[in-house]
Parts: structure tokens; sequence; C-alpha cells
């Protein structure tokens, strides 16, 4: 292999650590030994190489591309999971007729609602943990912080989850609408995320009753005192049931029950 | 039988080396955050018909590519306002992207050197892709791969040698 060739070659080599154990470059790596023109000509590329990275690493994606893409990507994936069901009832539709067409469409959420999961999700799952305006273990201090910048929160939380540590609040604007993001640590460690904001920037959506699953999130929603209640976590469901569900009445809710229920049938305060 | 992709290990992997492929072809930061997640809802959608999950990486880069091109061609069909370039200039050094203009001195080099070269020094610098996947990202042999990274690598290294930063970026010899 002459010097020329041994040049080419080395043009494609990165670093030892990527392709240190690719045999294409092994033999044009041992001319360096015994060439010492090459190997000053590499020395100079392989810096040259490392500077040009190293100014092109200060393209930084934005903060929040990775959050909005997994969101994006569990939006679809939960769009094709629900599209068999979505065919079965059309199926259905032709058999039952009516009864069936009544049941299937109550299940469309509207788009806005959509977005607003979708978007709500992607802030609390960026990696790392969601931003927060202010950082405390003390639910208190969250609420007055969520009072003093207008924003919707639940001041009526049972005694359970009062005695939970916060890791902080946040007071945002969903299209025009003020919200409020408050994290609770769970004893596990984990987090559960409440999103709280005006029902009426849902505008008529039917809002699903139950819990859900996305990806490996699991999520609630409650209604009220005209707020819309979003409860996200990624702790197992049984203990999201065992503290979101038991927010209501002093009756225990199975877990039948709780996926199943229609909305008249519900306790107050998950309506 | 074939398993389902873990697709939130391959964004997080993968998305910043996508995002900075894609600010190269487009040097804009909302058009190369679009490709990025138009690349990866591409991917979610299409997982099924990729038979190796190897070549992801290339897939992925290929992708991008393509429908930057595509948006090229939509574009010239449906021409909007040209940039004047110093609005372009403003484009670029306003984004909030470029942490330093050190990125912006080389990706302004970048862009003088020849096409055929640069889209391989592209993929290199900015993708960090081996020789091997630039050669199946753009479907052309390993030997063309290696030849034009050489080239263009010297064509690259005059550009940037005219630039003021030359004393930050071409070591001492």
């Amino acid at each position: 292999m002459n010097s020329d060739a041994a040049k080419e070659i080395l043009s494609a080599y990165r670093s030892r650590d990527r392709d240190g154990a690719d045999p294409i470059f092994h033999e044009a790596l041992n001319q360096m030994e015994s060439d010492s023109e090459l190997k000053k000509w590499f020395e100079e590329r392989q810096d040259l190489d490392r500077a040009i990275r190293g100014k092109l690493a200060g393209i930084e994606p934005p903060a929040d591309l990775q959050a909005k893409i997994l969101a994006r990507i569990r939006g679809e994936k939960v769009r094709r999971l629900t599209l068999p069901p979505v065919w079965l009832a059309a199926a259905a539709c032709l058999v039952l007729g009516g009864i069936a067409l009544f049941y299937s469409t109550r299940q469309v959420e509207s788009a806005r609602f959509q977005e607003f999961k979708t978007d709500a999700l992607a802030m609390v799952s960026v990696q790392g943990g969601p931003v927060l305006d202010l950082e405390t273990p003390n639910l208190s201090e969250t609420q007055t912080y969520l009072r003093n910048h207008q924003a919707p929160y639940d001041d009526a939380l049972p005694s359970r989850l009062k005695s939970m540590e916060t890791a902080g609040c946040r007071a945002f604007v969903w299209k025009q609408y003020p919200a409020s993001l408050t994290c609770f640590r769970l004893p596990n460690g984990m987090f559960l995320h409440l999103v709280v904001i005006n029902r009426d920037a849902m505008g008529d959506a039917n809002i699903p009753v139950g819990l859900k699953s996305m990806g490996d999130w699991h999520v609630m929603f409650q209604q009220k005192d005209g707020m819309l209640l979003m409860w996200a976590t990624r702790a197992p469901m049984d203990q999201l049931k065992q503290i979101v569900v038991k927010l209501g009445r002093k009756r225990v809710l199975g877990v039948q029950e709780v996926a199943g229920v229609q909305r008249g049938h519900l306790p107050e305060r998950l309506l | 039988m074939r398993t389902e992709l873990d697709l939130e290990r391959i964004v997080s992997e993968l998305y910043s080396p996508l995002y900075r492929f894609a600010f190269g072809l487009s040097r804009n930061e909302t058009q190369a955050a679009d490709l990025t997640q138009e690349t990866f809802l591409i991917l979610t959608k299409q997982q099924a018909q990729i038979r190796d999950i190897t070549k992801i990486k290339s897939w992925l880069f290929t992708t991008l590519r393509r429908e930057f091109l595509r948006g090229l061609r939509t574009q010239s069909s449906h021409p909007e306002v040209e940039l004047q370039p110093e609005h372009q200039d403003q484009l670029v050094s306003d984004s909030g992207v470029l942490q330093a203009s050190d990125a912006a001195t080389v990706l302004e080099a970048l862009a003088g050197v020849d096409e055929s070269y640069r889209i391989v020094l592209e993929l290199f610098y900015l993708a960090d892709l081996s020789y091997k996947e630039i050669a199946a990202t753009l479907d052309i042999p390993i030997g063309t791969v290696m030849s034009r990274l050489s080239r263009g690598k010297e064509q690259l290294r005059t550009l940037l040698a005219k630039t003021t930063a030359t004393d930050k970026i071409i070591p001492p010899k």
C-alpha cells in the first residue's frame, strides 16, 4: 500500500474506540510505524477532525425536542393500538346498529383534548424531569406559588396526598388558559404529576374516565370544580389507583369499577 | 419472530446527531427540528418494514435526507419569497442554536465544499457515521465514500484556512 492509498483509507478513520477494531484500517495504521510523514499527516488530520467535531457540537437541539418526539411517537402508538377496536366497532355497527355506534362515538376524544393530553405528557416526560418554577418539598408552598401566579390548583387534596413531599410546581399557559403542574414524590421515589387546567380549555370534548396506559405512563383524568385534573405517573398502575382513586369518598372503587364505570356512577370528586 | 423496536432508546441515542445533520442541511432551527420529528414519526409508522434493525441508524439518516430533498422539491414547485443573504445570516445567528460562532464558521466552510463531497462530510462530522454507514445511507460503494472523504476533507481544510478562525481550527504545523 502506498502512502496516498493509506491516506485515503485513514480519512475515514474516526477514533480508536469507534474504528480501531475494523480490519480495513489495520494495514494503513501499521504503515504509519514505518512512515513518519504519514504519521505526522494522520495526527494533523485527527486534530483537525476533533476540532471540527468540537465546533459542530455547539449545534444543540432545542431543549424540548426529545420530549416532543417521544410524545408524537406515543401518540402514534396509541392511535395504532386503538385502530383495530375502532374497526371492530365499525363492524359491530353494521350488526348492532345505532347502539354500538352510540358507544363507539362516546369514546372519540376531541382533537383539542388529545392535543392537551399529548402536550401535558410531553411536559412531564422530559428527560431528567419537567422544568419547575419552584422546587420545594412543601405542598402548601406550591399552592401559594400557584395562587400568586393565578394558576389553577386543587386546594382540596386528601390528607394522604397532602402528607407527601413535592418536588415543586410550575405555572404555565396552554392555549391562553392558565394551567399548573405539581409534582409529588411517591414513597418508592417515583413521581406523580398533577396537571390542572380550566375545564373550558377543552371545549365540548368528552373527557374519558378511568385509568389509561400511554406507553410506560399511567394517566387518569378528573373533573372537579370547573377544573380538569390530569394525573400521570410511571409508577405501577395499582399505585396510581390507590392514590388517585381513593381521592374520592371513602368507598374504595374496585379495578373493574374504575375502568368501566359510567360517568353517572362515579363519586362526585371523580367527575 | 421479529421483536418490536425500542423506539424510545433509539430516540434518546440518535435525536441529537439527526438534528445536527438536519441543521447542516437546512441551516434553520425550526426546519431541522421538524425534519427530526418527522423522521422518527416515519420510523414509528414503518418499523414493521425494517428487516435489519442493525441498519436503523443509516435508515434514519437516509429518511431524513429524503424528506429534506422532498421538501426542497415542494418548495421549488411552490416558490417562496427568497431571503436576502444578510437575512439568511440573521436566521442562523439569531436561532440560539449555535452556541458559538465557531460552528457557524465550520458550516459556512462546509457549504463551500463540492456537493458530492459535502454530503459525505456532513454525515461524517455532523452525524458521526462510519464509512460503512455513510455508504449504506447514500447507497454508494465504500471506496467512493473513502475517496470523497479524503478529497472533501482536503477542500474543507483549504476553505477553513481562508476564514478568520483559521488559527483556532487548523492545528499548527
